[in-house]
């Protein structure tokens, strides 16, 4: 029998709230994403778009591909664009609304960071979403932080491969206190959807890491994008969780659960994902080796603070 | 939502002076003017194709196709969809030898669908069924079938369903050939295979039984009454071992006529010590018969067990029951004791050989190491050819060997009289197996109503092939329908390279417990119990449905381009919206089953 | 009500009667007050207006592009480096058309850090589209305030006001506070031409291609130009409800004066008392306050100064590689007039160095003793 997608039928096959013509690259996952969030979402929902590919790709003025209301900002202000348009709709007496930010890794790793822990700290209700392909992907493939170890992109050629891990956007969110933190794939819609869905109910400061590969940048073939982001999960490279903000009866008792939300049946060496994808091409074993531990590590470290967090529930 | 009506919902903005834009810039339309399938080469077309199941299976049997019906308790259904490709499942649900199972695409995951158990599951379930549904009406032509065995009972069916009037000639009483006579009863009750045959003569297939081609009746006087033959007399005939010793010696006997006697309700008198030789199912049937009456069986085959032609679950079964297999042994002679009944059997070790043609080790002797075996009675069982006595003034090169057929399975022989003769199952060279049988009967009866019609038989083959194997679909013959209604690429073969088995959840494939070979042994009681209706849903649940589209929406969600469109509420399935689609292949890669092809524009 | 309060207290005021809906705002010295008065405001839910404290100017900025599109009335203020770090923002705001009126209490840039009172932030800012009111009293700050909202609004511009550092932000003076309901009157809800929607979902802003992008510069410019048509009708409308009335300059005995000194913001004031003298002692000089100074009121200016034989500007801030921004831009404004009489130019207090009324005086001298080249700015009080 086959794993199904639970996404219910009724919302799949109802009205999109995205429309097809956008200017995406072949197998951009990207789009994938954003479809089954707006079905988590609704449409009271409005999405703030910093440079990047989907702001680009899903309309030039004066179209637009998705029927939410859409609010384009400057590269780095997407968080406090957001802040500012949930404090007028909350001024405004609208409710059941969802703000949702939809940045790149650039956006929200590098030049979005200040503005993002600004929104995170005041725990603004807006709902952050990274859509990550590790790489500024819009101007052509140049690194960011979020650009893993041993990549190749235009600004680490070969001879300089990027030899620095990829910064931990999560702790730093998770550092920020805030309602709720997750990892989501395309790969796993099911997973993805229903994490959409939570959020929406959520008060404060929400953020999603999406991993969204990206074929043009990534150097795959672009059928294999969900194939390749499944593995990603199935290596371990990015594993999928939440992290829960559960306020506690007592002031200064909130908790934060963690949970692991897909553990796939199949796992993969970090190698055969690497390996599956032309930007490692260049790698050397060394990082082979670096990115497994570092894989294996966090791994660890979830499964640790899973199980404290059910000891603390039991 | 249809494909014309998404591309006419395009807002376009007229923009002719600064006055036109908007204000706070706001969007006037939508992208939908924007067909991105101009960027497309390759596009996505929704196509089931074969699974690795149905193409393994010789008959063609479209497993997949009745394990859906069932899957959603359509009994009746599954099972007229079953008798499509392979009209008895009752027997082969016990004695084929699961060349379906050997290919399922599930045992990539955990292990294979049971298919043969769930085809027994529909045919003891449906075995009484009187409707024969769509048999075509007369066709004005005759048929006889020589031989009763499962080629001459598949022909029979095939024929009579494309309207022929068919007759079955067979020489023993009681009808089925090698399914009466060499299977024995506890793999094969007889009452299943009468049942089948009593489905055949509601369809109005004539039986005329004891009668011998030769004596009760002369090829002649059929050829110039019928317009086709179809010649489906076995091969009954037992090769003999070449050892001086052998002849005169009363306890030798071959394994194919022990079963026979067996069949007929005789009991042969075995000795104590019974030895088989021969690797095969008759060695291996002839040796669980002989533990049934009592002796002490010892197997004795030249090559190692892997090699064995004989199914491995029956020796298992064998070896609980007390059988002993010695492997890598060839008897070298016979030592007799004065009254000429046997003492004991020497033997040689044997040692893999040089590879022959086929790329099969040829044993050869381990000069030096011979043993004894002690016996007093032999079987053999070392091989079976067809016994063609009755064909030889027609066909003298017949003789000792098989029946050369085209691939149509015609015969070039001459017997006086109209008609065309046709030869299947185990008269030919093919495999000797009772689906191989089958579908040999399937094939000819196709062949004999091309050649009425005048049709290019190999055309026809061609176009109803099932997947890359021999396999012809008799349903594509008819017309019928499939039970997806979409389009169909059955020469491609989905295996296991082709199956995304991350969608798949592990579960495991029911085992029946059988009774143990303690019990087995103590008589001809069939002992494999049926699967109950619960248990077959749940394993048949486990299909994949390899290449067929199960609707599972997987195309639907992952589209990037939402290119996709449901069409599950109105007919089948989904369509693409080719203005849009980029022909990004995601779809196709996603699909859990492979019932998605990329194909150039 | 009649209430001695700081300039910045008039500013906040202001915002409070404006009946704004969202603040944004990052502290900065001297803006710092504006902010504390207006949370205090808002804590004791004397606005109903949500308060975003943000990490940085920049984000001050940014966060009211999205209140502002979503349909709120909105306020932020600032001050020199702030100010600078909202850059892009300004430019991005007035170009989406969004009506965000701000303070700016005008403060030192350079390389080095000074907190007084400059126009350079202020001035730096003059080509992001913002149209720039700049003010001499509290009075004027909180009427300006009101008035911004209305012009904002109807333009579809947002407005800055600017005024001096300390030398108007920390000053006390008596400012009669409207009644909320007067100013109700006056300045009706924030209607957006378009709302946010999500029953008509739209997008605002994006990706101009080339086909675009030009067409959309010329609305903004054309939204500039019709702020100066809109101005009056504002003011007239100010003055039917409140008695007061602000034009686009503010002119004092320049109708006959020879000599025109042209200030803006704090400098005005010392500037009256030195008019005062002079007429006094026989001279025909007169003033002019400059109020918008973007989008320019050419015409105005023209009208104001065409008579004079001398108009001296002082600038109390530094275009570095031209001088004085207010002089260059009445030099080139005059230019094209058929009556153009020469511009001089002086550069006083910098970096919130006091300016007396002396300095005034003695720069007026200078100008008419020395007769220096108009070219040459005179730069008063430097020590040499």
């Amino acid at each position: 029998m086959q794993r199904k997608i639970a996404i219910p039928r009724e919302l799949l096959v109802d009205e999109e709230l995205m429309l097809p013509g956008m200017t995406s690259c072949q197998g951009c996952a990207a789009p994938i994403s954003m479809k089954i969030a707006l079905k988590a979402l609704g449409n009271r929902t409005v999405i703030v778009f910093p440079a990047c590919c989907f702001c680009v790709f899903q309309g030039g003025y004066p179209y637009t591909n998705l029927k939410v209301p859409v609010i384009h900002c400057p590269f780095e202000t997407s968080a406090v664009v957001a802040s500012g348009a949930a404090a007028a709709l909350d001024v405004r007496g609208e409710k059941d609304t969802t703000v949702m930010v939809w940045a790149g890794d650039g956006g929200t790793f590098d030049i979005g960071i200040q503005a993002l822990s600004g929104a995170a700290e005041r725990n603004d209700n807006i709902l952050f979403v990274c859509y990550d392909n590790e790489a500024y992907m819009n101007t052509g493939i140049q690194r960011s932080s979020a650009t893993p170890m041993g990549a190749w992109t235009t600004t680490t050629p070969a001879g300089a491969l990027k030899s620095e891990p990829k910064k931990d956007i999560e702790q730093i969110m998770l550092a920020h206190h805030i309602a709720y933190m997750a990892t989501a794939s395309p790969a796993y819609p099911d997973d993805l959807y229903r994490k959409f869905q939570k959020a929406r109910q959520i008060t404060g400061m929400k953020f999603i890491h999406l991993l969204s590969a990206c074929p043009s940048g990534w150097r795959i073939d672009p059928a294999d994008s969900v194939r390749i982001m499944r593995m990603a999960t199935q290596s371990r490279v990015f594993p999928i969780y939440e992290v829960t903000k559960q306020t506690g009866a007592v002031p200064g008792e909130d908790t934060w659960e963690y949970d692991i939300t897909v553990i796939p049946e199949k796992e993969v060496p970090v190698s055969d994902y690497l390996k599956s994808q032309g930007r490692f091409r260049l790698m050397t074993d060394d990082m082979v080796v670096k990115i497994q531990k570092q894989a294996d590590r966090k791994w660890r470290d979830l499964i640790e603070k899973r199980d404290a967090t059910r000891l603390a529930c039991v | 939502m249809s494909v014309k009506k998404r591309s006419e919902m395009a807002v376009r903005y007229e923009f002719k002076s600064y006055r036109d834009i908007t204000p706070m810039h706001v969007s006037t339309g939508n992208m939908l003017y924007n067909k991105t399938g101009s960027w497309r080469f390759i596009k996505p077309v929704y196509e089931d194709k074969t699974p690795a199941c149905q193409n393994a299976c010789p008959a063609g049997n479209d497993i997949e196709g009745w394990l859906k019906l069932l899957g959603k308790r359509e009994f009746e259904k599954a099972y007229w969809h079953l008798k499509r490709e392979e009209p008895f499942p009752a027997i082969l649900g016990r004695v084929c030898f699961r060349f379906c199972e050997a290919a399922c695409n599930r045992a990539g995951l955990d292990s294979s669908i049971g298919i043969r158990e769930l085809e027994r599951f529909m045919g003891d379930q449906a075995v009484s069924d009187t409707s024969y549904p769509d048999v075509l009406p007369d066709n004005g032509k005759r048929l006889a079938v020589i031989g009763s065995g499962p080629a001459g009972m598949s022909a029979a069916y095939f024929a009579r369903y494309l309207g022929f009037a068919v007759t079955i000639f067979d020489k023993e009483d009681l009808p089925g050939g090698i399914l009466r006579l060499g299977i024995p009863a506890y793999r094969l009750p007889r009452e299943v295979v009468a049942a089948e045959f009593d489905g055949l003569v509601r369809m109005g297939v004539e039986m005329k039984l004891h009668t011998e081609i030769g004596r009760d009746i002369s090829l002649e006087d059929i050829a110039s009454t019928f317009d086709y033959v179809f010649l489906a007399t076995g091969a009954h005939r037992s090769l003999s071992l070449d050892m001086a010793e052998s002849s005169g010696c009363c306890r030798i006997m071959s394994g194919l006529s022990l079963l026979q006697r067996v069949a007929r309700g005789e009991s042969p008198e075995l000795g104590q010590r019974v030895v088989v030789i021969g690797g095969g199912n008759t060695a291996v049937d002839a040796a669980r018969t002989a533990i049934r009456l009592g002796s002490q069986v010892t197997v004795l085959y030249r090559r190692s067990e892997s090699e064995m032609p004989a199914h491995p679950e029956d020796v298992r079964e064998a070896c609980e029951e007390g059988v002993v297999f010695r492997f890598l042994a060839a008897p070298e002679h016979i030592c007799l004791l004065p009254d000429a009944t046997i003492e004991k059997l020497v033997c040689c070790e044997m040692t893999p050989g040089p590879p022959d043609a086929t790329g099969r080790c040829t044993p050869v002797r381990k000069e030096g190491m011979t043993f004894d075996v002690p016996a007093d009675t032999l079987v053999t069982a070392i091989g079976e050819a067809p016994a063609l006595d009755y064909l030889q003034p027609f066909m003298p090169d017949t003789a000792g060997r098989f029946i050369e057929t085209q691939t149509d399975l015609s015969v070039a022989c001459q017997i006086p009289g109209k008609a065309k003769v046709f030869a299947g199952g185990d008269t030919g060279q093919t495999p000797r197996t009772v689906v191989h049988a089958v579908a040999s009967g399937k094939r000819a009866a196709i062949a004999m109503d091309c050649d009425r019609k005048g049709l290019d038989t190999a055309d026809i083959f061609r176009q109803i092939q099932v997947g890359d194997g021999n396999a012809v679909s008799f349903s594509r013959y008819m017309n019928w329908a499939p039970v997806n209604p979409v389009p169909r690429n059955d020469q491609s073969v989905v295996d296991r390279q082709k199956i995304v088995y991350d969608y798949f959840i592990r579960a495991p494939g029911i085992r029946k417990e059988i009774q143990s070979g303690e019990l087995r042994k103590t008589g001809f009681a069939p002992y494999h119990p049926s699967l109950t209706p619960d248990e077959a849903l749940t394993e048949a649940a486990r299909c994949m449905h390899c290449g067929r589209c199960t609707e599972c929406d997987n195309c639907l969600i992952f589209c990037p381009d939402v290119s996709i469109l449901d069409q599950t509420r109105e007919s089948f399935g989904y369509a693409i919206d080719y203005d849009y689609c980029k022909g990004c292949g995601i779809c196709f890669t996603e699909c859990p089953r492979n019932a998605i092809s990329m194909i150039e524009e | 009500m009649k209430k001695a309060i700081k300039g910045n207290h008039a500013v906040s005021h202001g915002v409070r009667l404006s009946r704004v809906g969202v603040i944004s705002a990052y502290p900065i010295t001297p803006q710092t007050t504006i902010v504390e008065e207006l949370s205090e405001m808002c804590a004791r839910r004397e606005i109903d207006a949500r308060f975003i404290k943000v990490e940085s100017e920049h984000s001050a900025m940014a966060s009211l592009i999205g209140a502002a599109t979503a349909g709120a009335r909105t306020f932020t203020a600032s001050s020199g480096n702030g100010l600078l770090l909202m850059h892009e923002v300004l430019h991005w705001t007035a170009g989406a058309r969004l009506p965000i009126v701000m303070a700016d209490v005008n403060r030192a840039v350079s390389g080095v850090w000074n907190i007084w009172a400059e126009q350079t932030d202020s001035l730096a800012q003059r080509d992001t589209g913002w149209i720039q009111i700049y003010c001499e009293s509290s009075q004027e700050l909180l009427d300006g305030v009101l008035m911004a909202y209305r012009l904002a609004e109807k333009v579809m511009l947002p407005v800055m006001i600017a005024y001096d550092a300390f030398f108007l932000s920390h000053t006390t003076e008596i400012v009669d506070i409207p009644d909320a309901d007067v100013v109700d009157r006056f300045l009706p809800p924030y209607e957006p031409p378009v709302q946010l929607n999500f029953d008509d979902p739209r997008m605002f802003g994006g990706f101009f291609s080339t086909d675009y992008f030009y067409e959309h510069r010329y609305t903004v410019q054309q939204a500039s130009q019709e702020a100066l048509n809109v101005y009056p009708e504002v003011c007239r409308e100010f003055n039917a409800h409140f008695g007061r009335s602000y034009d686009l300059v503010e002119t004092w005995l320049t109708d006959d004066a020879d000599t025109i000194l042209v200030t803006a913001g704090a400098i005005t004031s010392v500037s009256r008392i030195v008019i005062e003298r002079l007429r006094s002692q026989g001279e025909k000089v007169g003033l002019m306050k400059l109020r918008m100074f973007r989008p320019i009121p050419v015409e105005c200016w023209r009208k104001v100064l065409g008579n004079a034989s001398r108009v001296v500007v002082i600038d109390r801030n530094l275009s570095v590689g031209v001088g004085g921004v207010f002089a260059a831009e009445i030099r080139s404004a005059l230019y094209a007039s058929d009556r153009h009489p020469p511009v001089y130019s002086a550069i006083a207090g910098l970096g919130g160095r006091d300016v007396t009324p002396e300095d005034v005086e003695g720069i007026l001298h200078s100008m008419k003793v020395d007769d220096p080249s108009p070219d040459i700015p005179l730069y008063w009080g430097l020590k040499r």
